[in-house]
């Protein structure tokens, strides 16, 4: 897969992936599609039944007004961060039971304190070094594990992937990373 | 940010700017109307596929094009009263309020006997 990166905040700590020379990088075809009523339509349609199992939601209406909400609050929370915004309170780990650093790790952002329930919308990103990330991509996810859909099993695919091109291309400085972690020991 | 890291990146950008912060500030200035326009949008939605209307149908029902039903369902219309008005009349659901509300038949004679 071929692809390229789109600075999105000036101070170079947050980027987001172009995937084979699509018009828009995957932080811009998350909000089109979260803000498009057809896709959200079509979507909630085709998992409805993960929505009431894991989320007890038996409203497509709510589920989709919820959805075009949290969407804005996502929207607004990134254009607002202020150059010395700390992202490492945004991302965490992709794995909840993951507490230690990884070369080039694979992380989540969500919105917290949600009311009513938790929010379903997550973006995916690849942890360049503490504080700088890379956006590859994001799901409205409806079940306990990734694995469970196919949608959600394609973000681990990205990722995977972006990941193996930044190593192939030797993008970090792996050596340093080692001296980061044995500083932090 | 590391330096080799930032090289890299600045090296593979893309050719082309990207519009997410232009069509975020967009849709942060235009919210007020806009939540409503994406909300009715869905409505809408809904209702076509329950009843299994195509665009040009409901064009046809509202009098207006189907380009023009077709900007409605992308839910980025500033629609007027007169438009959601159509809108209910052709589906037989209510838009603006939870419930549909009836008015009594306005008949000159009735009201001014």
């Amino acid at each position: 897969m071929n692809m390229t990166f789109d600075k999105i905040l000036d101070n170079d700590t947050l980027w987001a992936v172009r995937y084979d020379n699509a018009a828009d990088n995957a932080l811009q075809t998350l909000f089109s599609q979260w803000n498009d009523p057809e896709w959200l339509v079509d979507f909630f349609l085709a998992n409805m039944a993960d929505l009431e199992s894991y989320f007890k939601i038996t409203d497509i209406n709510q589920a989709i007004y919820d959805t075009i909400d949290d969407n804005q609050r996502i929207q607004c929370l990134i254009l607002d961060l202020s150059p010395d915004a700390d992202l490492d309170k945004i991302f965490r780990p992709l794995e909840n039971s993951r507490t230690s650093e990884m070369l080039l790790g694979k992380e989540k952002a969500k919105i917290k304190d949600r009311p009513k329930h938790a929010s379903w919308l997550r973006i995916y990103a690849i942890k360049l070094e503490p504080g700088c990330y890379i956006i590859t991509g994001g799901a409205i996810k409806l079940t306990r594990t990734m694995q469970e859909r196919e949608h959600t099993i394609k973000e681990l695919d990205k990722m995977e992937q972006v990941r193996n091109y930044l190593i192939n291309n030797q993008a970090i400085d792996a050596d340093g990373f080692v001296v980061f972690l044995s500083e932090l020991q | 940010m590391k330096k080799k890291t930032k090289e890299f990146l600045e090296a593979h950008k893309s050719d082309t700017p990207s519009k997410w912060r232009e069509e975020a500030e967009w849709r942060r200035e235009n919210w007020s109307w806009l939540r409503h326009s994406q909300k009715i949008a869905v409505k809408v939605l809904l209702q076509m596929k329950k009843e299994g209307l195509t665009q040009k149908v409901l064009a046809e029902r509202m009098n207006c094009t189907q380009q023009y039903v077709s900007k409605i369902l992308k839910g980025k219309e500033n629609m007027s009263l007169d438009t959601l008005s159509r809108l209910e009349d052709a589906l037989g659901i209510s838009l603006i309020y939870d419930e549909l509300v009836s008015y009594p038949t306005m008949v000159a004679e009735e009201v001014f006997p």
